[in-house]
């Protein structure tokens, strides 16, 4: 099974409940370390403005590229569920190793506290609510219902399987685990 | 009552909500171990598009509960005024300086001169501060206070001039009867509007409904929601809305039969809109030159609001924050009766207010004081008057109080200010002219503020008593205008440091007043049943205390969504208006009575003051608008890290205004006018009418040794005046920017 997540760009006001809901839920303080982000793009000239919001959780990509990439092997893939899960302990903080695994993952989604040598952390779909068969929080978080979650499959019966987005580019390498009602 | 299962070690999930002046009332699933609050979870009910889904401010309640910026004991000053300088008392020593100042003041002066300023900091039937000192001092002989709430006063003033009603709205399930709907100003968002507002239009828009945006930004809403954004230089609201009655009257297109049958005035209206007045056309060219909009765009709009039935012309509060103030919703209600839109599925009545009269918390229940405040005893009443004259028989506009506490008697107001209690609000940060504020809470002779922060206003304070939040409270809430649902308010944790409720506070004071007849609550459970009972709306519908506690919310079942005034177009006969003539009044003989050229009987286009067309714009070029943050209440959370960093305090500026001032994205920029500067970081963008820049009020004033509010506290720059209805004028700014290099 892979797990995936839904996103309706159409709906999206960029008002950050999700990552507000995720930080408060994982613990996270304030700072860089951002499990979810919204990215905001505008275009266009006034009053032909286009404006549209991103999320940008960890994907759970299907061919995660930051996997080999690490040096101590920290990072594995849940092969019951495709959930992409970081193991702190042999991670080896991103001074000694550079940051290897957000560099190389195409949408950033390692993440690191404000300290020299903070251990990647990122999003991990809420694997405490998960096993409680519980969606991630963004989910229920967001007041748009912009956002669902569950097996990529059963998302694309739902929702059929657009896989582009505005400011968004899926990569063919790494296939993330998210599909889309793109604003355009 | 004391709740037991506080402190427990098992993890228990608390169902509460909070008292935030957000706009929202949401339920929240607030999660404690071991006595503290570890996560915030929302609305959790089966119903999942009916779900009322808190936004990102309570998601970062925890944050806030616990903030180490919380004040946690009784504060006492110890430098000059201003400084922040504060140290550490007793509850006992506190309280005693207030209560032995307060007689001081009374006895010296009488009891005019002690000024309670109250907000909306805290919006709670049982703990509201505002509830628990105006009967503290109504039962200590009296106080002075202020009229005008910063808002809305405009939209009030309108409604009630037109339906002699506040309770304008629908449900807003209502909306998706609508087959156009029209967002003039509105930007749900940020301001919510009601929990669920943005998702019923989101829906609304999912189910075919054309929605337009009319606003000088291209708001967060419009971004989701908007076929079509219309940009409108601000002020100039009137203007356009004049000119679509124009099309309609020129060309025929309006509900002659429903104008006869229910309003009043219309012929005046319409000799105004023809020019026959004033002999001046209010044709869409004209508007063109004025609002920044093509008139074939107005023409366009006129006719497809004409003839769309049902159409919901949603105007709101924000443009009425202005000079303009009223006449901006008495417009727009007038174009919701030309086009037969009142009282009907899927239309609107407009007036801003967008309340439903269940739930609404106009209703709140409150422990009723005893008796009238004796400083306002005698007064000719104000009750269904458009005279603001009567409302300054014993108090100033809110927007006046510190001109007021400055200039006192001498300057025209009815008392002279020698001690001041501030509760539930941050105004030296809200409300006009922020340097002015300070100034006068420099020389002013006793300040007490009841707060959660050390806020702005609260520096000034000779003592601060630290209070409670809604997670240390069992209360009764009501959501803001939209209901209908009941929300109930359960202690997660025991009080932070000291802190502790308005209501206690005040009950403690009685004694140190020697107020022996003041009533005392210990019991809060046996409190909130009275509190149940009190009101027709909360007796009827919460039959069981017990059960709504457990729930958090009790949401009623209405047959059909609420429709402002549809009994009344229903049966005119059986159940007139509650205006004089029983119709809508589109022209109000009240208003004419007053004789006041600036202050029309009839809705019109004004220009008054700091809009587009002041000459002292030839100083000031730009308009400042200061809409509602996204990610605090106002001012309150301001210090909530987890807010802060997802939304930037920043100023919208149009690449066009930018560039011939060599500013660019990103950079520091200086903000300023005649009544203050300040500082903030410049963000380009495409999404506001060029002429305009945009900065989110409520950020907190800090100034510098060079009297630069580094801050970015967008009230440095507003101007502390109202409208003739009383509107607080906080939009009709003018002011300059420059790159900022540092200095003065």
């Amino acid at each position: 099974m892979q797990v995936g997540f839904y996103f309706d760009q159409t709906r999206c006001i960029g008002c950050s409940a999700c990552a507000v809901a995720c930080k408060d839920w994982h613990d996270i303080p304030a700072g860089p370390e951002r499990w979810m982000r919204i990215k905001y793009n505008e275009s266009g000239r006034f009053p032909n403005v286009f404006v549209s919001y991103l999320i940008n959780p960890c994907f759970q990509c299907e061919d995660p590229v930051c996997i080999p990439v690490c040096p101590v092997g920290a990072i594995s893939k849940r092969i019951e569920d495709g959930i992409v899960i970081v193991d702190s302990e042999k991670c080896l903080g991103n001074i000694e190793c550079d940051s290897k695994c957000l560099k190389a993952c195409p949408y950033d989604a390692p993440q690191f506290g404000p300290v020299k040598g903070s251990k990647m952390a990122k999003c991990n779909y809420c694997l405490d609510r998960f096993s409680e068969q519980k969606l991630p929080v963004c989910i229920e978080a967001c007041r748009s219902h912009a956002l669902d979650a569950g097996s990529l499959s059963h998302l694309r019966e739902k929702y059929g399987n657009i896989q582009k987005a505005n400011n968004f580019i899926y990569s063919e390498r790494t296939k993330p685990a998210i599909i889309f009602k793109p604003k355009d | 009552m004391e709740n037991s299962e506080i402190g427990e070690k098992e993890p228990k999930i608390i169902r509460t909500t909070t008292a935030f002046d957000c706009g929202g009332r949401c339920p929240l699933r607030v999660h404690v171990e071991n006595g503290k609050i570890t996560r915030v979870e929302s609305d959790d009910y089966h119903v999942e598009d009916e779900q009322l889904r808190a936004c990102l401010r309570c998601r970062a309640l925890r944050q806030y509960v616990y903030h180490s910026e919380r004040l946690k004991y009784p504060l006492k000053r110890d430098g000059p005024k201003g400084s922040g300088k504060f140290k550490r008392i007793s509850w006992e020593d506190a309280l005693s300086e207030v209560a032995r100042k307060l007689k001081e003041v009374k006895n010296k002066y009488g009891n005019s001169s002690i000024f309670l300023a109250t907000g909306g900091g805290y919006l709670g039937a049982l703990h509201d501060g505002m509830f628990a000192m105006i009967r503290l001092l109504t039962q200590f002989g009296g106080f002075s206070t202020h009229y005008g709430n910063v808002s809305s006063e405009g939209a009030v003033y309108a409604t009630q001039t037109q339906y002699l009603s506040p309770f304008v709205g629908h449900s807003r399930t209502d909306l998706l009867n609508s087959k156009l709907i029209i967002m003039w100003g509105w930007d749900p968002a940020r301001m919510i509007s009601g929990s669920n507002t943005i998702y019923k239009l989101i829906q609304a828009k999912e189910r075919g409904i054309k929605i337009i945006c009319v606003d000088p930004r291209y708001t967060d809403s419009a971004v989701i929601l908007a076929d079509q954004w219309i940009p409108i230089i601000p002020g100039t609201d009137t203007a356009m809305m004049v000119a679509m009655a124009y099309v309609m009257i020129k060309e025929k297109i309006y509900d002659n039969d429903f104008l006869e049958r229910f309003t009043i005035g219309f012929d005046k209206f319409s000799d105004y809109v023809m020019g026959k007045e004033d002999g001046i056309p209010k044709t869409p060219d004209w508007a063109a030159k004025i609002t920044a909009v093509p008139a074939g765009l107005i023409r366009n709009l006129a006719r497809e609001y004409a003839s769309t039935k049902p159409a919901a012309l949603m105007d709101c509060q924000g443009p009425a924050r202005s000079a303009v103030g009223e006449l901006y919703n008495r417009c727009a209600m007038t174009l919701t009766a030309m086009t037969g839109n009142v009282g009907k599925r899927g239309g609107s009545a407009a007036g801003g207010l967008m309340g439903i009269p269940y739930g609404h918390m106009f209703f709140s229940s409150r422990i009723p004081p005893p008796k009238r405040n004796p400083v306002e005893e005698g007064l000719i009443s104000v009750r269904g008057s458009l005279d603001l004259q009567l409302r300054f028989q014993a108090r100033c506009h809110t927007n006046k109080i510190f001109d007021a506490i400055l200039e006192g008697k001498k300057g025209g107001y009815p008392f002279d200010v020698k001690f001041a209690w501030f509760v539930n609000n941050n105004f030296l940060n809200q409300l006009g002219n922020t340097n002015k504020a300070a100034r006068a809470l420099k020389q002013l002779d006793f300040m007490v503020c009841s707060e959660l922060w050390l806020t702005p206003t609260a520096k000034y304070a000779d003592i601060i008593l630290p209070v409670t939040s809604a997670a240390e409270r069992n209360d009764l809430t009501r959501p803001w205008p939209s209901g209908p649902y009941f929300t109930a308010m359960n202690k997660a944790i025991e009080p932070i440091g000291e802190c502790k409720s308005d209501l206690r506070i005040a009950e403690e004071l009685a004694d140190k007043l020697e107020i022996e007849d003041f009533q005392k609550y210990p019991d809060e459970l046996k409190a909130l049943k009275f509190l149940i009972k009190l009101r027709e709306d909360t007796r009827k519908n919460i039959r069981d205390i017990d059960e709504f506690r457990e729930k958090g919310i009790k949401r009623l079942d209405l047959e059909q969504p609420y429709i402002a005034f549809k009994e009344q177009i229903d049966d005119i006969e059986k159940k007139p208006f509650e205006t004089p003539s029983g119709k809508i009044e589109i022209y109000s003989q009240r208003i004419a009575e007053l004789n006041d050229p600036d202050n029309p009987s009839i809705p019109k286009y004004m220009e008054r003051w700091e809009g587009r067309y002041d000459p002292l714009g030839k100083k000031y070029p730009l308009q400042l608008l200061s809409p509602h943050p996204k990610n605090r209440v106002h001012s309150e959370m301001f210090l909530v890290e987890w807010l802060r960093e997802v939304d930037p305090h920043v100023a919208w500026i149009n690449p066009v205004d930018a560039k011939p001032r060599n500013i660019k994205d990103g950079d520091e920029i200086l903000v300023f006018n005649d009544r203050g500067k300040l500082t903030i970081t410049a963000w380009l963008t495409e999404r506001i009418i060029p002429g305009v820049i945009s900065i989110f009020e409520g950020a907190w004033y800090d100034p510098d040794e060079n009297g630069i509010d580094r801050g970015g506290c967008v009230n440095t720059l507003t101007k502390d005046a109202f409208s003739p209805g009383g509107a607080s004028a906080l939009k009709s700014c003018l002011v300059e920017i420059k790159k900022f290099n540092g200095g003065a």
